[in-house]
C-alpha cells in the first residue's frame, strides 16, 4: 500500500500535473457559474484536449473541472437567485434569501466551506466504502428507482413554504410537463403537437434557466426596483467565515447533507440536484426552527451545498468501482479514461492501485483549489451585488439565452426558456412556489419510466415491488414524509 | 463555449459572400446527432480533427442531439449545400423515417462515405445457466415471455436486433426499454433482467471485467474484440443489423466537393489513430466510398421501412 501512495504522490505531485488541475479548476468555475453551460459540457468539450497529455494531467483536468463547476454553480444561485448548474437549485433558497438580508458574504463563505466539506467527506466514503455503496447502488432496480422518485416528490409539500396546496398544483403541472414527448416504454410521440423539437421532451436546463433567472429579473423589474438604481448598492458583504456558535450548529447539518448526496450521487441517474432537494428537506424536518428554512437559514444552506458536492464522491465510487457511470460527467470521463487504456471497474483497484490512489489524491487536491479560490473570490464576486441593476437584469437575459442555446444548439431552448420565465413570473407573482414545478419535471420522467418497468417486470402485479426491502423503505419514508404534518398539528 | 455558440451567427454572415473559388476557402460546420462524450462524438471529433489536414481548414463539430437524431439530418439537409455545412450519419439516418420522428433519409441526403460498423453482441450475467444462444432460446422456448431483454430504447437499432431474433427463431421475450444501452447494461449488471442486445464496443469492458459472457455476435465475421464468441451466421441463423458511422451533406453539395471531402476522409481514415480509435471502442473499420455508401444507406432505409413498423407493431 505504501508503495502505491508513494507513486501516486510522485504522480500528483508534479509541476505540470498540479498546472492542469489548476486550469481545470478555473474553467470548471467559469463553467459552473454561467446558468446554461453546465459541469457535463465542460467536461465533454475538454475531454479530447486530453488525449495528448498523460492520464495523470488528462484527469487532473477533467476532475478540476467537475470540482470546480458544481460550487461556483451556487455562487449565482446566492447572489442572483439563478442556479449555475441544476445541483445547485436548493443552494438558491436559503442563499438567495442570506444575500438579500445582507448576509452575501457569509453565503458565499459558507458556501465555498460546505463544498469542501461535502467533497472531502464523500472522498473519505469512497476511501473507506467504495465496494458496499457500489453494490448498494446496483440494487436498484426499476422499483427502488420509483420508490426514490416517488419519494422525492412527496417532498413538494415541504419545499412549499407557506402555500402548500398552490406548491401542490405546480408540481402537478411539472409533473404534466414532464409527460411531453416520446413515450419512454413504447416510443410514441406525446403532446408535442408534431414538432419534432419537443420529442425528447421540455429540456430541463432552459426551463431552469427561465423559472428561476429570467422570472427573477421580471418581478424585479415590475417592482420597480430599478427606480432605485442599486437596491443593494449600500448592502454590506459581511463577514465571510461562520462563527464558532454558528459552525457547531452547521455541523450536523452538513454531514446529514454530505452523506445524503454521497448515497443518491452513488445511484446512477440520480445526481446532485436530487441529492441536494432531499438533504436540504430531510435537515428542514429535524429541525426545530423549520419556518426559517427558506428565507436564510444557514443550515439549509448547508445541508444543500453540502450534499451537492458530495454527489461527486458519490458518481465516482460507482464509476471506480463497476466501470458504471453514476452520472453524466462520469460518463464522458470513463471514455476519457478508457483512451489512455485505463478501465474502471473492479479490477482498476487491483491491477492499477496507484492510479486509483492518484486520482483519489487529485480529487482532494481539487476540492482544496477549489475551496480556496471560493473563499478569496467572495469579497470580488459580491461586487456583482453593486451592479446597477438594469444592467445585471441585462447581464441575466444575455447569459441566459447563450446559455440555453449553447446546451443543445437548439433555438427551441431559448423559446422554453424565455416561455418558462414569464409562466416563472406569472407564478410568483400569485405566489405559487416554483421549487415543487422543478420537482415534478426532474421527477417525472424518472418515476413514470421506472413505475412502468417494474410494472413490466412483475407481469403487472403491483404487490411484487412492494417485496424488495429498498422499495418498501421509500414508500414507508414517503408515508411518514405526507402523514407528519397532521401528526404534528394535532400535538401542537 | 461562446465561440461555439457565435459561431453559427458570424458563419451565416460569412457566407453571404462566398461561393467561387476554391473549395474549402472556410470552415466546415460538422453536425453531430448526439449529445457529447458518446460514440457519434468521438468518431466525428476524431475524424474532423484527422480530415482538416488534408482540407487545409478547421472541420467544427457541433452537437444537436434530439429525436435519435431526426433534429440534427433535418436541420443539416435544410443547409445551402455548399459543402460547408456537414452531418455525422449514423445508421439512425435509415430508421428514422420508418420511425416517423421526422421526414428524413438518405435521399435526402449527398451522402460522403462510411468509415466504421459496430455490430450487435448478445450477452449475459457470467452467473446465468447459459453458455451459448441454443440453450438461450431453447429456455425461452419453454417459458414464452419469461426471459426478459433490456435495450437502449423502443426502436433503437439494439432493440430491432432483439425483435429480428425473436422474429428469426420464433421465440417471444419481455422488452425492457431504457434511454440508452448504458442504463440497458447497468439492469443486466444489476441482476434486474436477464440478457441484453448492446453494440459489441459497449459491452466490451463488461466482458473484460468477468462481469458479463457474449454468447453470440450478430455478424457475418467474428469481432476482433470477441474472437471466441460464435457470430449468427455461423449458429445458422443469417441475420444482424450493425450500427455504423459515415458523414453526408444535403443534397445538391456539387460532385467535385463531395470528392474532396470523401478524399479528406479516407486519409483520416488510414491513419493509425483511426484504427486505434476502432479498436479501443469495439468498431470494425469499413470503408464505403460514396457509390457504395449510398447503394447500402438507401438498402437499409428500405429494410427498416420493410421490418421495423411490422416488428414494433407486433410489440406494441
Amino acid at each position: 500500500m505504501t508503495p502505491d501512495l508513494l507513486v501516486a504522490l510522485r504522480a500528483v505531485f508534479e509541476l505540470q500535473t498540479l498546472g492542469f488541475l489548476a486550469v481545470g479548476v478555473v474553467l470548471g468555475a467559469i463553467f459552473g457559474a454561467l446558468p446554461g453551460l453546465t459541469a457535463t459540457m465542460g467536461v465533454a468539450v475538454l475531454t479530447p484536449l486530453t488525449f495528448w497529455v498523460s492520464a495523470e494531467q488528462g484527469l487532473a483536468m477533467l476532475l478540476g473541472i467537475y470540482a470546480g463547476a458544481i460550487p461556483a454553480g451556487g455562487i449565482p444561485a446566492i447572489l442572483i437567485n439563478v442556479p449555475g448548474t441544476p445541483a445547485s437549485i436548493a443552494t438558491s433558497w436559503d442563499g438567495y434569501a442570506l444575500s438579500q438580508r445582507g448576509q452575501a458574504g457569509l453565503a458565499l463563505g459558507l458556501n465555498a466551506w460546505m463544498s469542501l466539506a461535502g467533497q472531502l467527506v464523500s472522498i473519505v466514503f469512497l476511501a473507506v466504502a467504495a465496494f458496499p455503496i457500489a453494490t448498494f447502488a446496483l440494487s436498484f432496480g426499476p422499483a427502488e428507482y420509483f420508490g426514490l422518485a416517488l419519494f422525492g416528490i412527496s417532498l413538494m409539500a415541504g419545499v412549499s413554504g407557506k402555500h402548500v396546496l398552490k406548491g401542490l398544483l405546480a408540481g402537478c403541472l411539472g409533473l404534466a410537463l414532464a409527460t411531453v414527448g416520446l413515450d419512454p416504454m413504447t416510443a410514441y410521440p406525446r403532446f408535442n403537437f408534431g414538432i419534432a423539437d419537443f420529442l425528447d421532451g421540455i429540456s430541463f436546463v432552459p426551463v431552469m434557466i427561465g423559472l428561476f433567472g429570467l422570472s427573477e429579473v421580471l418581478t424585479q423589474i415590475s417592482e420597480g426596483a430599478g427606480r432605485t438604481q442599486t437596491a443593494q448598492a449600500d448592502a454590506k458583504l459581511g463577514r465571510t467565515t461562520p462563527t464558532g456558535e454558528e459552525a457547531r450548529r452547521i455541523a450536523p447539518a452538513a454531514f446529514t447533507g454530505a452523506a445524503i448526496g454521497t448515497l443518491v450521487g452513488a445511484i446512477p441517474a440520480a445526481g446532485g440536484d436530487v441529492g441536494s432537494v432531499i438533504a436540504w428537506e430531510q435537515t428542514r424536518r429535524l429541525a426545530r426552527d423549520k419556518e426559517i428554512y427558506g428565507k436564510g437559514s444557514l443550515e439549509g444552506l448547508s445541508s444543500a451545498v453540502a450534499a451537492a458536492n458530495a454527489a461527486i464522491g458519490g458518481a465516482m465510487t460507482t464509476m471506480l468501482t463497476l466501470g458504471i457511470p453514476g452520472d453524466a460527467v462520469s460518463a464522458i470521463l470513463i471514455g476519457a479514461l478508457l483512451i489512455h487504456g485505463i478501465q474502471p471497474g473492479p479490477l482498476l483497484f487491483q491491477n492499477n492501485r496507484p492510479f486509483v490512489f492518484t486520482l483519489v489524491l487529485l480529487m482532494v487536491l481539487a476540492a482544496v483549489l477549489v475551496f480556496l479560490l471560493g473563499l478569496l473570490g467572495a469579497r470580488p464576486l459580491a461586487r456583482v451585488l453593486r451592479v446597477p441593476n438594469p444592467w445585471l437584469w441585462a447581464g441575466i437575459v444575455l447569459f441566459g439565452t447563450v446559455g440555453a442555446y449553447a446546451l443543445n444548439n437548439a433555438v427551441v431552448d431559448v423559446w422554453a426558456m424565455y416561455v418558462a420565465g414569464v409562466i416563472g413570473f406569472l407564478l410568483r407573482r400569485a405566489t405559487v412556489p416554483l421549487g415543487p414545478l422543478v420537482l415534478g419535471l426532474i421527477l417525472g420522467p424518472m418515476m413514470e419510466a421506472n413505475l412502468r418497468r417494474a410494472l413490466i417486470l412483475s407481469r403487472g402485479d403491483w404487490t411484487v415491488p412492494l417485496t424488495r426491502p429498498i422499495v418498501l423503505f421509500f414508500l414507508l419514508a414517503t408515508v411518514v414524509s405526507l402523514a407528519s404534518p397532521f401528526f404534528r398539528r394535532k400535538s401542537a | 463555449m461562446f465561440a461555439r455558440a457565435l459561431l453559427p451567427a458570424l458563419l451565416l454572415l460569412a457566407g453571404c459572400s462566398t461561393a467561387d473559388g476554391p473549395y474549402p476557402s472556410k470552415e466546415i460546420r460538422l453536425i453531430v446527432q448526439a449529445a457529447p462524450g458518446g460514440t457519434s462524438d468521438t468518431v466525428s471529433r476524431v475524424m474532423a480533427s484527422l480530415a482538416e489536414g488534408p482540407l487545409g481548414v478547421p472541420v467544427v463539430c457541433e452537437n444537436k442531439p434530439g429525436a435519435s437524431g431526426a433534429l440534427a439530418f433535418a436541420f443539416t439537409v435544410r443547409r445551402p449545400p455548399d459543402g460547408y455545412t456537414i452531418g455525422h450519419a449514423p445508421v439512425e439516418i435509415a430508421t428514422v423515417r420508418s420511425l416517423g420522428f421526422a421526414d428524413v433519409g438518405p435521399d435526402d441526403m449527398a451522402l460522403i462515405c462510411m468509415v466504421s460498423k459496430t455490430p450487435p453482441a448478445l450477452v449475459v450475467r457470467t452467473d446465468a445457466p447459459w453458455q451459448s444462444l441454443d440453450e438461450l432460446l431453447d429456455a425461452a422456448r419453454k417459458d414464452p415471455g419469461g426471459l426478459i431483454f433490456s435495450n437502449s430504447g423502443t426502436g433503437s437499432i439494439w432493440h430491432f436486433n432483439t425483435l429480428l431474433l425473436e422474429q428469426r427463431t420464433g421465440v417471444r421475450f419481455t422488452h425492457l426499454p431504457y434511454g440508452g444501452s448504458s442504463p440497458a447494461l447497468v439492469s443486466l449488471l444489476g441482476g434486474h433482467v436477464d440478457a441484453a442486445i448492446a453494440g459489441v464496443g459497449e459491452v466490451v469492458a463488461h466482458v473484460q471485467s468477468g462481469k458479463l459472457r457474449p454468447l453470440a455476435v450478430f455478424d457475418e465475421a467474428r469481432s476482433s474484440v470477441f474472437p471466441d464468441t460464435p457470430t449468427t451466421h455461423e449458429l445458422g441463423y443469417e441475420f444482424g443489423a450493425p450500427a455504423w458511422s459515415g458523414f453526408f451533406g444535403p443534397k445538391g453539395v456539387p460532385d467535385d466537393r463531395v470528392a474532396k471531402l470523401a478524399g479528406a476522409f479516407k486519409q483520416a481514415f488510414d491513419s493509425e489513430e483511426w484504427k486505434e480509435l476502432c479498436l479501443e471502442r469495439g468498431m470494425t473499420p469499413v470503408y464505403l466510398d460514396r457509390d457504395a455508401f449510398r447503394t447500402f444507406a438507401l438498402e437499409q432505409s428500405d429494410f427498416f421501412a420493410g421490418e421495423l413498423p411490422q416488428l414494433l407493431r407486433m410489440e406494441r
